[in-house]
């Protein structure tokens, strides 16, 4: 079965650029959430198993989003990808529960890595 | 409106995601500068009219009385003849400077001198990386002219009284730096006239077609 998964982030090149790094033979059944609080319905339906999250974003941001899977309880996977390079802004995330964090822009070759990295593909 | 000079959905979306991997380096290069958290937003995007401006900018800090201080510095495609150019405008709020002070460590009390040092000082830090991030990701080499202080502590219209607009329309980029638990706030316009919005089309066409 398809691994449902949402790609959350504000911008349509940046949500394609995500979609165009994926592996081509992955099993997954896309969803697409233009900010956190689309995010945050879609990962309730039950379409974010796998979630690549932006963190500067409208309505509700990544940490926000991070924040609020912790509380309601979903099992997701959380591999955020933004512009932000803080180190404190990775170590933030980390400890929100996201799983890595990839530096945008993203290509296929960063993701995969760490898609990789984890057993995920 | 001249509709030519409008950017499409598509242009917008891309030029705002340019700005945000821009703005994402030019924040760590802050955050490194002052040891701190940087917070970063949305990047807005607007095509304006000359008569416009002062409105657009008053909104931005937060009213027309509010005083900040400014710097500008131009840039330009080194590259070619015709290229994108425009401006770079840093705006700080007054409380802006004690903050700054605090973070670095300042001993002394502020002066109109030591205040126009920091002024440069994180003018430099934002406007290299940020217009670097941009430059790289359109395939455009930029160069700077020498950044100068607009006006400190006065309203916003005061601190483009100067300038002699020589455009009907530009681009304007506004980015803001905020700092957690501090009243530090600094906004970066970034403003780019007429026949520069041509070229900078042109590039992101390009990066769109590359998707």
């Amino acid at each position: 079965m398809s691994i449902p998964l949402l790609i959350c982030d504000d911008s349509a090149m940046a949500r394609k650029q995500v979609k165009r790094s994926l592996p081509e033979d992955w099993d997954v059944a896309v969803t697409m959430a233009t900010n956190g609080v689309e995010g945050m319905e879609a990962i309730r339906a039950g379409q974010g198993e796998m979630v690549f999250l932006d963190l500067t974003m409208p309505e509700l941001d990544g940490y926000g989003v991070l924040q609020a899977i912790k509380e309601e309880g979903h099992k997701c996977i959380v591999i955020v990808i933004s512009a932000d390079i803080q180190p404190e802004a990775r170590e933030r995330v980390m400890a929100l529960g996201a799983l890595d964090f990839i530096k945008k822009p993203v290509d296929g070759k960063k993701l995969q890595d760490v898609l990789r990295k984890y057993g995920l593909i | 409106m001249n509709d030519s000079l409008a950017l499409t959905e598509d242009q917008r979306d891309c030029l705002q995601e340019v700005v945000n991997v821009a703005m994402g380096q030019a924040g760590d290069s802050l955050a490194r500068f002052l040891e701190v958290f940087i917070h970063l937003s949305v990047p807005r995007i607007r095509l304006v009219e000359r008569d416009e401006l002062n409105a657009e900018l008053e909104k931005m800090v937060g009213g027309a009385v509010v005083p900040v201080s400014g710097v500008s510095q131009g840039f330009y495609q080194l590259d070619t003849g015709s290229g994108i150019r425009g401006e770079a405008i840093v705006v700080f709020t007054d409380s802006s400077f004690k903050e700054l002070a605090d973070l670095l460590a300042y001993d002394d009390e502020l002066t109109t001198e030591s205040e126009k040092e920091l002024l440069l000082d994180v003018t430099n830090i934002l406007n290299g990386a940020c217009l670097n991030g941009v430059g790289e990701q359109i395939e455009a080499e930029l160069g700077f002219s020498p950044p100068s202080i607009m006006g400190q502590h006065v309203p916003i219209s005061l601190l483009l009284e100067h300038q002699q607009a020589t455009w009907d329309h530009a681009l304007l980029v506004e980015i803001t730096y905020t700092l957690e638990d501090r009243s530090f706030s600094c906004t970066m316009f970034l403003l780019m006239p007429g026949e520069s919005i041509e070229v900078v089309k042109q590039a992101l066409d390009r990066l769109l077609e590359d998707l």
